[in-house]
């Protein structure tokens, strides 16, 4: 960007100044002030790099004598040289050699251009104007960045904080729930047991009883109705059966219409047993819309007889219910500490200043294409039609080592016709606002973004300023 | 963008499963082999015998200008018409047409850039079965025998060639179908017969017999057609494929039926054939025996086969023959489909020989005879016909920067600085297809490059340039203002039942104008015009693509050859359509400037005699080390037919380059006459700067070689026009005796003084180039060192090794100040490198113009000297003295390599005397001579005492 100068640096400067003062020297054309001392006027030059001695007479002569370039720092014949263009009023620069008298202005002050047609202008006074009102605009925008920045680097702080709290509020709740959940596991079981216990009592009793002929009862198992009403024993029930031996429960001589039955064998036409179970079988152990015919109460439930199955089974069914319930609840709350987590685990700058972006998304227009980043979590592009393209999904930091958090890298997008996936790079650079900037697709499928966003803003950068050799 | 794009090209392969598949090499099934074209099967079926011709020499006439006698097929009886021509400068014209053709048959115009000077001849003796015709000097003859017929070239008792001698000259004589009476009598079945046909008419023609009652009328009638056709001649048999053919989904009707023709020739003590370009393949062409013919058709071949004699994008039907005593060409002067067989082996008394057959599918036999005898005469023959390199605008021998696509204005910009970042000289920068509106050629597009001209300002106040792409299809839009005055003036090419031809390429649905048509080419000329191409300015220049023509949707991705232009099928002139492209483009912009600037105009698609108006490169080559290594045979093949300015997509347009492949590419590049980096749209990036500083470095070092050497170049380009010598020349064409240079392809001359064997191998440690010549001597033009001819060499080689050598003897004129681009370094300094023989002398020359207009020719306006060391003196002298040039270029340093130390050196000009200041490096024995600082433009002498 800008040329640092440094507190030693203009030290130098000054001194060199001073000397250049005292000693009285030919003006060399293209060399800066630093470099003068190397070319006081005597009767031999010798080259920077001490390789060759040559009359000075043939410093700037237009032929180059030292391999380093040193001796023609105002004329294009070295390879290797450059012109030190002072540019008064702007910033002073070296070119290399090769653009003196090519026909080019290169430097504002024209000094590039001394033997070519081409009219060059100084322009140095108004690029300097111009500069440096843009460096006093830029370090505007900088202190306004950085002010910024800080606040969101305070919401950032907060925004952990809260996020930190949430988690460990979550984290309690999940042990909690956890505690619960041990203790109604073992609630279920034991209730489970003890319904089933009383069950198998009931039935090994009614077992006894339905041998003698007087029992009211038959033990009724799936299997057995199953086999009663399939009147062909064919091991399926079909249609006909159920028109035959079931009726409604208000209205015993009322016949099941066809779609009925159809409908009470789970839309089918025939069952075997295992379908029977899963669909004709509830319907009567419910008990509410059909039952066999000439029989009243529901087949197979001992409940109905028993009010102490009855509250066993009860109990049984609520603690399964409560247990269901509790899972429920661990489950989401586990999802919300794994997504929270997830959450903090990014790499969010060094001060978490990029935090905030979080859950955001960009939008920018480019032509017929709307692109957005949704920072941390994907890009996309969709087209007029409303196509929706992956363009990547959040990768990870890509900047360079000293600077890594300048572009973001979302990659895995979807995948090009006849090539790799499609992958984004995101330039982040300094604003007052946070917006995306600008697209391109420099090659096929690889997609470059700019956003600007305060936190991107550097302190750094403050420190630099306009160096010109007023 | 890319989202749009893919879903362009995904509608591309559903349209047109033809083209874009996804195979990583060229699909082959899309490309007719010669069992599948008709008349190459046919012809090719006929095996070397007795010719069925007669030639009757009673009917012989002898004109000043030229021979002619009638030549009877005694099968059929039909007649056919020899011309026979000595043309100035050592050639025959052999001219065979039907002597009574039912409609005129087509004969190439254009191509010719004269009506060929004719020489008299005069018979030398004649019996009744031969006529001896002296050819000039004193011992050459030229034998044409009339049973069965043939033609023999003799010098003294030697034949050099002979036509017809294996019997292979086959005429096919336009004729009536037969069942044309039966077509008239049952309209109506007829056309359902032929529906059903073309339903069919993939399968054989089994399925035609079994057709039924149909078939038996037919059959009564064609009885009674041939009937009279009995009495004089044997029934002629209507053979599958005659009449209609179909390739794939393609039917070719073919209302002309069966046209073809093919001759052989024979080369005695040949062994060595070289040229029909444009295939990828070796330098020497192979034996065909057993395999395909070397094909002559225009194709856009979708990721191209190396070593394959498959067509490609361009023909030039020359083919030049060599041993150590003579080099000959033939010139088989046919536009349509042409097919060539190459059979090398032992002739009669053991003596090699080479036997070349040529078939082409319509027009007449027209073959030019360049009888040598050394390689630069058949380069000077064959220049006389076509016409040479059209000498191009010196930039664009300069670095040209291209990409599918460079995306926007930014995007060029970018680019643009990153090469001045960089420090990396370029003079041009294109724009592929993606920067029209809609693939609408002389438009932009709107969101992109809303200021063409700003840009193109932008670029010129950096002397650089740009080219545009300006390809033939011509998107069908009523709202395209090109489309709608082609149409409305009839400039498209027709289809075979009188419509606008249209076809897929990259717009969608396009026309194809007809180029053949001379008032087409003006008008297409007269849209280059700056207030025509709107947002054009004196920097840019153009591309033609895709002018084989491509069409996605065609058979083989060409043209219907039923298509018509005028009278004429697309079968006679497809060769010849890239090549009319070109020369309308080429004329528009000549046109633009008032006639003042030379054009610069990129083709794929050429054809003999395109070299008049530009460059060619190689098309969509691949980013493999194998076509790295294939440039230079391509590139060689196209400079022996005239073709000199000639270059690969360096970096190969396919697939993506590692990093090495991509250095070797530009150090290869840079030697090469057209140098321009191109990839294709869907590899990444690879300008130069993005492969990390050393290979940056690299690439800059390979540049600034090609820059610092323009004025040699450009002086070999002067040549080349003047004399239609390539410029980038196989090692045999200056050792013509040499037989240990007949097969080298890896390495070639530039001109004659640079000798260059670029790395073409992955990981190379070393290559072994051959330096020819008993005798001379070789300097390597990095280090000094000096070599002896002769001799393979082995050169170590790492990264940054180009094996370049200067020849001994030989002076060249560098510029040593490489700059942004070319334009830049106009007034710069040469520095001259002498390069002593074994005898201590050496020569050389240098040509100076203003680099961009015709005014070295409507004006004299250059500067064209001989530079010439001997006897310790080093003189500039002038080749021109009637031209004049003003140049600001002065003489800034002279290396003399193999020099030794002298005590004094001293100028002499006009203006007196001076003394030269020196240095002598003992251990390379190069004198350079501090700045003499003489102007180029004037005589001097440096005397080393």
């Amino acid at each position: 960007m800008f040329p640092n100068c440094s507190l030693g640096h203009c030290h130098i400067i000054i001194a060199v100044v001073l000397w250049s003062i005292c000693v009285d020297s030919r003006k060399i054309r293209g060399i800066s002030l630093s470099y003068k001392r190397f070319y006081r006027e005597r009767k031999s030059f010798l080259c920077i790099d001490g390789s060759k001695m040559i009359p000075f007479d043939q410093v700037n002569d237009d032929y180059c004598d030292c391999v380093d370039g040193s001796d023609e720092p105002g004329t294009a014949a070295c390879p290797n040289g450059r012109f030190y263009c002072t540019n008064l009023g702007y910033r002073s620069h070296y070119i290399p050699s090769s653009r003196v008298n090519d026909g080019i202005c290169d430097c504002c002050d024209a000094s590039d251009e001394y033997r070519s047609q081409t009219p060059c202008q100084n322009t140095c006074r108004n690029l300097g104007q111009r500069e440096r009102a843009e460096v006093e605009g830029q370090m505007r925008v900088l202190g306004e960045g950085l002010r910024l920045k800080q606040q969101l680097i305070e919401e950032g702080v907060l925004t952990w904080r809260e996020k930190q709290a949430q988690l460990r509020d979550l984290q309690r709740v999940s042990d909690d729930l956890q505690t619960q959940l041990d203790d109604l596991r073992k609630e279920e079981a034991r209730r489970k047991e003890e319904a089933d216990a009383l069950r198998e009592r009931e039935i090994g009793a009614r077992e006894t009883a339905d041998n003698s002929p007087t029992s009211h009862y038959r033990p009724e198992s799936p299997i057995s109705v199953f086999k009663e009403l399939d009147s062909n024993r064919d091991g399926s029930i079909t249609v006909d059966e159920v028109q035959a031996k079931l009726s409604p429960v208000q209205d015993e001589e009322h016949a099941l219409s066809e779609d009925e039955a159809v409908a009470l064998l789970g839309g089918v036409h025939r069952v075997d047993l295992s379908r029977f179970e899963e669909t004709l079988w509830t319907s009567l152990r419910t008990g509410d819309n059909v039952t066999i015919k000439g029989r009243h109460g529901v087949p197979g439930s001992l409940a109905d007889e028993d009010p102490n199955i009855k509250a066993a089974v009860s109990a049984a069914e609520k603690a399964a219910a409560d247990l269901k319930r509790v899972e429920d609840a661990y489950e989401t709350v586990y999802m919300e500490i794994r997504d929270l987590r997830e959450k903090l685990s990014i790499d969010y700058g060094s001060e978490r200043e990029f935090l905030f972006l979080h859950n955001q998304c960009f939008q920018l227009k480019v032509h017929e294409y709307i692109y957005e980043l949704c920072p941390f979590s994907q890009v996309t592009q969709k087209s007029a039609s409303g196509e929706v393209v992956s363009l990547g999904k959040w990768g990870s930091w890509a900047g360079s080592p000293e600077n890594q958090y300048c572009q973001m890298r979302y990659e895995s997008g979807e995948p090009c016709w006849q090539g790799p996936t499609r992958n984004t790079m995101v330039m982040l650079i300094c604003g007052t606002e946070t917006a995306l900037r600008s697209v391109k697709e420099p090659s096929k499928c690889q997609y470059v973004m700019e956003l600007q966003t305060p936190v991107s803003c550097q302190p750094a950068l403050r420190q630099r300023g306009i160096h010109s050799e007023l | 963008m890319a989202s749009f794009i893919e879903r362009m090209c995904l509608y591309l392969v559903l349209v047109l499963s033809v083209f874009l598949s996804i195979t990583q090499a060229v699909d082959r099934s899309n490309f007719k082999t010669c069992d599948q074209s008709a008349f190459c099967s046919r012809q090719r079926a006929m095996k070397p015998g007795q010719s069925s011709y007669t030639a009757l020499l009673e009917t012989l006439e002898l004109s000043d200008s030229h021979l002619t006698v009638q030549l009877l097929n005694n099968n059929n009886k039909v007649l056919l018409l020899l011309e026979l021509y000595r043309l100035q400068g050592n050639m025959t014209r052999v001219k065979i047409n039907e002597l009574k053709p039912i409609k005129p048959r087509y004969e190439v115009p254009d191509v010719l850039i004269t009506d060929p000077p004719t020489e008299l001849m005069s018979v030398v003796a004649q019996d009744e079965h031969r006529v001896v015709l002296s050819l000039g000097g004193e011992d050459w003859r030229l034998i044409l025998s009339a049973q069965p017929f043939r033609l023999d070239i003799m010098e003294g008792p030697q034949v050099l060639l002979s036509l017809n001698s294996r019997g292979l000259l086959a005429f096919e004589q336009l004729r009536i179908r037969k069942d044309t009476i039966s077509h008239k009598i049952s309209s109506t079945v007829g056309s359902m017969w032929d529906k059903i046909k073309s339903v069919f008419s993939s399968k054989s023609q089994t399925d035609t017999e079994e057709a039924g009652e149909k078939e038996d009328t037919e059959k009564h009638d064609k009885e009674k057609v041939s009937e009279r056709e009995e009495e004089e001649a044997e029934e002629e048999v209507d053979q599958p494929g005659m009449w209609e053919e179909t390739f794939k989904t393609h039917a070719d009707t073919k209302p002309n039926g069966p046209s073809s023709i093919s001759l052989d020739f024979s080369l005695p003590g040949v062994e060595h054939v070289y040229g029909i370009p444009e295939h990828a393949d070796g330098l020497r062409l192979k034996n065909t025996d057993g395999g395909d013919p070397y094909r002559l058709y225009n194709l856009d071949v979708f990721q191209y086969e190396l070593f394959n004699p498959m067509a490609l994008y361009g023909a030039v039907p020359v083919l030049l023959s060599h041993n150590t005593h003579r080099t000959m060409g033939l010139f088989w002067l046919n536009a349509a489909e042409t097919w060539v067989d190459v059979s090398s082996g032992q002739g009669s008394s053991e003596v090699p020989q080479t036997d070349v057959r040529w078939i082409s599918e319509s027009g007449i036999i027209d073959v030019f005879i360049m009888l040598g005898p050394r390689p630069n005469d058949v380069f000077t023959q064959y220049a006389s016909l076509t016409g040479t390199q059209a000498f191009p605008p010196l930039s664009s021998l300069a670095y040209h920067q291209c990409r599918w696509n460079y995306n926007d204005q930014e995007d060029v910009s970018a680019v643009d600085q990153g090469f001045d970042e960089h420090d990396i000289p370029y003079d041009f920068i294109w724009l592929d297809i993606e920067h029209t509106d809609g693939k609408r050629y002389f438009t932009w597009d709107n969101n992109k490059f809303p200021q063409p001209k700003d840009m193109l300002q932008g670029l010129l106040d950096k002397r650089r340039k740009m080219v545009t792409i300006v390809d033939p299809h011509i998107k069908v839009d009523s709202s395209y203002k090109i489309h709608t005055e082609i149409r409305s003036r009839g400039y498209y090419i027709k289809n075979k039942d009188g419509g606008d031809y249209e076809g897929w390429c990259w717009p969608g649905n396009a026309g194809y104008p007809d180029f053949t048509n001379p008032e087409m080419r003006k008008w297409w000329a007269s849209m280059f015009a700056y207030d025509q191409y709107e947002g054009s300015m004196e920097n840019l220049y153009t591309w033609n693509d895709m002018n084989e023509p491509s069409v996605f949707n065609g058979p083989e991705v060409t043209m219907h050859k039923d298509a018509l232009h005028g009278p004429w099928e697309h079968r006679d002139i497809h060769n010849l359509y890239g090549f009319y492209v070109q020369m309308a483009t080429a004329e528009g912009q000549i046109q633009r400037s008032g006639g003042l600037e030379r054009p610069f105009v990129l083709t794929r698609a050429f054809f003999a005699g395109s070299q008049r108006y530009g460059a060619v490169w190689t098309g969509d080559n691949a980013a493999e080390w194998g076509h790295l290594k294939m440039s230079i045979p391509m590139c060689l093949s196209l400079g022996l037919v005239g073709i000199s300015f000639c270059g690969a997509d360096v970096g190969g347009f396919f697939k993506t380059p590692s990093a090495e492949l991509l250095v070797r590419w530009y150090q290869a590049g840079a030697y090469q006459p057209f140098f321009r980096a191109h990839a294709h749209l869907d590899t990444p990036r690879r300008e130069p700067w993005l492969f990390g500083p050393d290979n940056t470095a690299l690439i800059r070092e390979a540049v600034r070689q090609r820059y610092t050497l323009l004025p040699y170049w450009y002086l070999q380009f002067y040549h080349a026009q003047r004399t239609g010598q390539p410029v980038m020349r196989p090692l045999w064409v200056e050792y013509p005796e040499d037989i240990a240079t007949f097969s080298i392809d890896d390495e070639f001359l530039i001109g004659r003084d640079l000798l260059v064997h670029p790395v073409t191998d992955e990981r190379s440690s070393g290559v072994t180039a051959y330096l020819p010549g008993n005798g001379e001597v070789w300097y390597d033009v990095h280090t000094f060192q000096r070599h002896d001819g002769a001799q393979n060499l082995s050169i170590p080689v790492t990264m940054s090794s180009i094996p370049v050598f200067q020849r001994g003897g030989s002076i060249i004129c560098r510029k040593n100040r490489v700059r942004r681009s070319s334009s830049c370094m106009e007034n710069d300094p040469y520095t001259l490198y002498v390069a002593l023989d074994s005898q201590g002398n050496a020569e050389g020359e240098l040509y100076i113009d203003d680099g961009h207009t015709f005014k070295h020719k409507t004006d004299k306006q250059f500067i064209h000297r001989r530079l010439s060391f001997t006897a310790n003196s080093l003189s500039s002298s002038d080749l021109s003295p009637d031209s004049q040039f003003p140049t600001a270029s002065w003489v800034e340093q002279v290396n003399i390599l193999g020099a030794q130390k002298p005590d004094a050196v001293t100028l002499t000009t006009d203006g007196g005397e001076s003394s030269v200041e020196f240095e002598f490096d003992p251990d390379t024995a190069v004198l350079t001579l501090r700045k003499p600082g003489v102007n180029a433009g004037v005589n001097w002498t440096l005397h080393l005492r």
